[in-house]
């Protein structure tokens, strides 16, 4: 790590890799990576394998939930309309009433319903999830498996909001995105591109291949006019044709997957390449789930096939993941230049991926999306290079590519320190980490995630959110990140308990200068301080402050929490209206805090 | 003449009651004095909503006579005719129809106050939702690389000084694309929430609003100095002005949804008189690739919101109307083809609504040819007949008298088609 170079102590040094790799450096994290040594701790967090037993132990007896399989999930967290279903079948609502009943009464009618069979509400799985993401990144030890879970589930973004996927993504982030953040791009995009929360969130799920020739101009598939008979003969005949009511092409896949999740917008691919791309991969759906609703005849079908013949139709299954060849496309199909033959089946998707994993635009598109967020919002294209260059070398291996990036001078460059605006998850996280506070509702800081513009796993397009600090900063968010950093020090957001004094082994500074310097060093360790304290020491030594406070407070009235007598004394037992409460939100609120 | 936003830079006054420096309290309250009556003459605006995700043109206001479009949607399509249970479309001229859910919007198109441009869009022909919305909102759309967005450059053009910070407002949470660049322009979600809070101790919010309004302003970051002086700028507008209890229109009847609520604010903003000119708002749920819907469904809801949300806006600008003017706006239109999959992939010419006293409403501009498959764009889109910046720049010139396209939209130069009154 070339930062003596750049002429940086240690100290400095550490601070900045803590900046880099993890939510916010605690108190004492300096020190500690110092004294175990800069390389050794970088190391250690690309092995991420350091203990967190006991945090994992208090999330899971919290959000047992999260480690449902999707089938499970299905089964606890039923859609609306599958409750209903279940409800008109044990007979507790009549099929002929629901119109009638008005919703209010229906609604307690489902909500009596699924209290009784002990289905859970699906809010509180998005609940739980939220509640994950925050402490993992508030008190993991393995800090850099958090950042990029982080990063790469952004990368391969999937939003709450589309109820289809929302279901599927504990399993998304937990087994497609956690286990890969430090491996093969490859291994990444194929477990991502297989996932049901991707198949549902990009439509990949219900694109098919429709023989037109077989179809007359203007008329609807022929599994439309089926009439419901209880000829078996002819329900066998329903075989033959995809289980789902629709079918035909959807690129929205196909498209994202070259322009977000490997070559990048301008990576040199047409549309024609996504048409044919998204030919590719007709077929890639989701093996049916559940036992109940759609799907699950073509389940009881799929189950009926000996494991033999499964395979020899070719069809393919892992985990969740089915191809099915009666949907697939089996013409030829050429994209960015590689022929695939006709009768590809399967493997054309796989090797589809394995050529975009390993192409020149995905290794520049990758390495400039890793130096942005943990080097500059404008990264030296000589960086990128190097970055892509062993990129291309290593075969898509993200931890060769991120020891590239640490061992190169413009990581370590004047231009790169502190120039990252935190995104607000990471300005929220950085200052529960650097006060140490007690985390014990996560979901007491989703508001203020919300009202910064972050809210996590909300996130509609399939962009991810930008990581650029002109999308952070505007006139509106930054005014809530102040007055996030005044609550959270006077105790004021809901679920995060801070004790101050602590910090300072429960020495009370002697002034409010005293206060400033004392905090500043503790949470933005190695920073110059110089332009903060030469602005705010003036302001917070006035003498005319303490009277002028005394008296306005009394004259408040009504309120007696006003009635205290002085809000620039420090009262250990009132923090709420300390005035080191008070320097510390302003010094989480102030720009110093917002940079990284 | 003294400005107020020259007022309070001249005379470095903090309006967050006492003056720490010791500001004499007479200059305060001649600060106040000044807000009413407003020191802003009441201005033209311009209200932009976009609709991200590519609306459906061609089921928003349908050419429901063109037999191709019937044929190309088997389950979409929707007829002018009444069927069972379901209203039909609501007729415009014999050839195009709304949807019926835009009911709202069908009575201010009769009262020629709404006007609809079909087959508008952007000449690059990009389907990515991000990089033609990127592309609308700077208004380049061959050029990646500028940095300001077309909003940012119209408040730059209109020809007097910023005469507040509140002149460019976006009710979102972030700053749109359209809005970045060099000339002030500000994102908030919540008029109320704009204030440096302190539960139960408004002098600490005092102390620590002039404290971060001094550590950002010396701050070598640029962009956070900037946005900080901003921030401070508009709270003490805002602060003087009752956020708190507003009382729309009457005749105003918003919804609950995020719509709503930003417009709700905007139309508070214009009659505030605190100096808008251009007010910005977003609207979600056009990517109907899956189960889209036809008189009801997917597609059904988000219209229905969003025409009763803009309606309500206009209701409630009430005596305001004449210095108004709405414009929406989405990245691209639908296929004219159905899917497999009961809804409709990105395509090309979407159409837009424009509502105002001074427009040439009541019209559905532009042109829409028949939708054989030879005329479509690709074999497969309604083609983009219109250029989105020919509607944009009218409209910049009309309301605010900005004549120089190529300083709005660089390197373009276009002919209006008379959407507004000359």
């Amino acid at each position: 790590m070339p930062y003596k170079q750049a002429h940086l102590t240690d100290r400095q040094a550490a601070a900045h890799l803590l900046s880099r790799f993890t939510f916010g450096a605690r108190p004492g994290d300096v020190d500690s990576v110092v004294k175990m040594g800069l390389k050794n701790w970088f190391i250690a967090q690309l092995n991420g394998d350091l203990s967190d037993d006991s945090l994992l132990t208090r999330i899971d007896t919290v959000n047992k939930d999260l480690r449902l399989s999707n089938g499970e999930m299905l089964k606890a967290f039923p859609t609306t309309g599958l409750v209903i279903q279940m409800a008109i079948k044990d007979s507790v609502i009549q099929k002929d009433s629901i119109g009638s009943l008005g919703k209010p009464k229906l609604k307690a009618m489902l909500q009596d319903y699924m209290k009784r069979k002990g289905f859970k509400n699906i809010p509180d799985l998005y609940k739980e999830l939220q509640a994950r993401k925050i402490l993992m990144a508030a008190y993991s030890k393995n800090q850099l498996h958090e950042v990029l879970t982080d990063f790469w589930y952004n990368h391969f973004n999937c939003a709450l909001n589309k109820e289809d996927c929302s279901r599927f993504i504990p399993d998304f982030e937990r087994d497609a995105i956690r286990p890969n953040v430090l491996g093969k791009f490859q291994t990444l995009l194929v477990a991502t591109a297989k996932s049901p929360a991707m198949l549902f969130y990009l439509d990949n799920f219900s694109s098919s291949y429709t023989d037109t020739s077989r179809l007359r101009p203007n008329n609807p598939p022929k599994s439309l006019k089926l009439p419901l008979s209880n000829d078996t003969s002819k329900r066998k005949s329903i075989t033959q044709i995809p289980p789902r009511r629709f079918q035909g092409l959807n690129e929205n896949y196909a498209r994202e997957v070259m322009e977000l999740h490997t070559l990048g917008v301008d990576g040199g691919y047409t549309q024609s390449d996504v048409t044919q791309a998204a030919r590719i991969l007709t077929g890639w759906t989701v093996y049916p789930i559940s036992d109940q609703g759609p799907g699950a005849f073509a389940k009881k079908l799929l189950e009926k096939l000996s494991p033999e013949d499964f395979i020899k139709k070719g069809f393919v299954r892992e985990g969740d993941f089915l191809f099915t060849p009666n949907r697939h496309d089996p013409g030829s199909k050429i994209v960015l230049g590689h022929v695939f033959p006709a009768g590809g089946g399967y493997q054309e998707g796989m090797d589809l991926l394995s050529i975009l994993a390993h192409h020149n635009s995905t290794a520049h598109f990758i390495s400039k999306k890793l130096a942005i967020r943990f080097v500059s919002d404008n990264p030296p294209k000589s960086l990128i290079e190097k970055m892509a260059t062993t990129f291309l070398n290593t075969d898509g291996n993200i931890r060769e590519v991120l020891i590239t990036m640490v061992s190169s001078p413009e990581f370590w460059s004047p231009t790169s320190l502190r120039q990252k605006t935190k995104s607000p998850f990471e300005y929220i996280l950085s200052s529960v980490r650097s006060l140490n506070s007690k985390i014990i509702d996560p979901n007491g800081l989703i508001p203020w995630l919300n009202r910064m513009g972050q809210p996590i796993y909300y996130f509609t397009a399939p962009t991810g959110f930008p990581d650029q600090g002109a999308y952070w900063i505007n006139t509106g968010s930054l005014l809530n990140r102040m007055n996030f950093g005044l609550s959270l020090a006077t105790g004021k957001v809901n679920g995060i308990k801070t004790d101050l004094l602590a910090l300072n082994n429960y020495h009370e500074p002697e002034s409010n200068e005293a206060a400033l310097l004392t905090f500043s060093t503790i949470m933005l360790p190695e920073r110059n301080l110089d332009e903060t304290m030469r602005r705010l020491s003036p302001l917070l030594s006035h003498p005319d402050l303490h009277t002028k406070i005394e008296s306005a407070g009394s004259n408040s009235g009504s309120n007696p929490s006003m009635n205290k007598p002085s809000v620039m004394e420090i009262k250990p037992n009132d923090k709420n209206t300390s005035s080191l409460a008070q320097v510390v939100g302003i010094i989480i609120g102030s720009p110093e805090f917002q940079r990284r | 003449m003294i400005t107020r936003r020259g007022f309070i830079k001249s005379s470095g006054l903090a309006l967050f009651g006492i003056g720490l420096g010791g500001v004499p309290t007479f200059v305060v309250e001649a600060a106040n004095r000044i807000l009413e009556p407003s020191p802003f003459n009441r201005k033209k605006i311009l209200i932009c909503i976009f609709q991200r995700g590519a609306m459906d043109g061609l089921m928003a206001v349908t050419p429901y006579s063109d037999p191709f479009l019937a044929n190309a949607r088997p389950s979409l399509f929707i007829s002018p005719a009444k069927q069972a249970s379901n209203s039909g479309l609501i007729d415009l001229d014999g050839h195009f129809g709304m949807h019926p859910s835009l009911s709202s919007f069908a009575g201010l198109f009769n009262q020629k106050q709404l006007a609809v441009v079909h087959g508008i869009g952007s000449p690059n022909n990009s389907r990515s939702h991000f990089d033609a919305q990127d592309y609308m909102e700077s208004g380049t759309p061959f050029s990646k690389s500028t940095n300001s967005g077309w909003l940012n450059r119209a408040v730059g053009l209109i020809g007097h000084d910023a005469l507040s910070p509140l002149q460019a407002v976006s009710l979102t949470s972030s700053l749109p694309r359209s809005f970045y660049g060099p000339n002030p322009t500000m994102a908030l979600s919540n008029l109320r929430d704009f204030a440096i809070q302190m539960n139960g101790n408004p002098l600490g919010a005092n102390i620590a609003a002039q404290s971060f309004e001094d550590l950002y302003d010396q701050t070598s970051a640029g962009l956070l100095k900037d946005t900080g002086k901003e921030s401070f700028e508009a709270m003490k507008i805002l602060k003087n002005a009752d956020t708190k209890n507003y009382k729309p229109n009457p005749k105003a009847q918003y919804t609950n949804s995020p719509l709503s609520n930003s417009l709700k604010q905007i139309a508070q903003l214009v009659k505030m008189n605190v100096g808008l000119e251009i007010g910005f708002a977003e609207s979600g749920g056009w990517d109907t690739h899956y189960a889209q819907g036809a008189q009801n469904g997917t597609f059904s809801r988000v219209i229905d919101d969003f025409s009763k949300s803009i309606t309500a806006l206009w209701n409630d600008l009430d005596t305001f109307q004449d210095d108004v003017v709405i414009m929406t706006m989405t990245e691209f239109g639908r296929t004219v083809k159905e899917n497999g999959t009961g809804g409709t992939d990105h395509g090309r010419g979407s159409c837009n609504f424009i509502i105002g006293n001074n427009i040439i409403g009541g019209k559905v501009h532009g042109s829409v040819p028949v939708l054989a498959k030879e005329n479509l764009e690709d074999g497969r889109d309604l083609p983009v007949t219109t250029d989105f910046r020919t509607v944009f720049s009218e409209v910049a010139d009309r309301q605010f008298n900005i004549h120089n396209d190529d300083a709005l939209f660089p390197g373009f130069s276009s002919t209006p088609i008379g959407v507004m009154k000359a």
